[in-house]
């Protein structure tokens, strides 16, 4: 498939996707939808989002130490179509892999000469970050948001009629007992 | 045993898995590594029990 053509058809397929999640997000919910978006384009991104920072960092190193080990195993060239068709589709579940694979793709991947055995799970070291990422993204529309400030309901305020005697202050704890001083 | 060390590059990754799908899962750190290592453990029980009944079954039937 041409490559440009490739470009538009995953970006618009997330673009869909986050429009949609927006579209049926609860009021107050609706930064999932950007945070869904985030996740795609760079793993753990989405949870730094919603605040989640330690998680997304943490998961950015895991990933990230993952797809440069594959990457450095086949000699860093990404999973062409003719390597592996399914691996290559696997790399379409992150933005940051999508791009990688784009601009380091344009030479097919090599096994290296010390380990020639190591070349296919190379690959599917690079696959699986993708795929995992998926993942990830799923996982930010499921995260608890923290509760937004709660505005105190003028209602609930009632104000004294004018003349009415103010109310005792209420007893804070238990009476003193019998032979304490103060 | 230089032509089957691709098989040592099955623990990074599985590991690598089971944590982010621990992750997925549960917020406290210790927790997650120590569930992944027990899914870890399993895992790979299973499969090299898996191994040796298809490898006796092969040998002796």
């Amino acid at each position: 498939m041409n490559s440009r053509l490739e470009w538009k058809v995953v970006l618009g397929a997330v673009i869909v996707l986050t429009v949609i999640i927006a579209a049926l997000a609860k009021e107050g919910e609706r930064r999932r939808a950007a945070a869904f978006l985030l996740a795609w384009m760079l793993p753990g991104a989405g949870h730094v989002f919603l605040g989640r920072w330690k998680k997304g960092l943490s998961l950015l190193a895991l990933m990230g130490a993952t797809y440069l080990f594959g990457a450095w195993i086949v000699g860093f060239r990404a999973v062409s179509f003719d390597d592996n068709p399914f691996y290559y589709v696997g790399q379409y579940g992150s933005g940051a892999t999508f791009l990688l694979a784009q601009i380091l793709g344009v030479e097919k991947a090599y096994p290296r000469q010390e380990n020639p055995g190591w070349f296919d799970p190379g690959l599917l070291y690079v696959c699986v970050v993708g795929l995992l990422n998926l993942v990830l993204m799923i996982n930010t529309l499921d995260l608890k948001l923290a509760p937004a400030p709660a505005a105190v309901p003028a209602a609930t305020v009632a104000a004294p009629a004018p003349g009415a005697a103010p109310n005792p202050a209420p007893p804070s704890g238990p009476p003193p007992a019998p032979g304490t001083t103060a | 045993m230089k032509g089957l060390s691709y098989l040592f590059l099955y623990v990074p990754i599985v590991l690598v898995i089971l944590t982010v799908l621990e992750t997925c899962r549960s917020d406290d750190p210790v927790k997650i590594l120590k569930r992944s290592f027990a899914n870890f453990g399993v895992l790979t029980a299973v499969l090299i029990g898996g191994g040796a009944v298809v490898y006796l079954i092969n040998r002796f039937l």
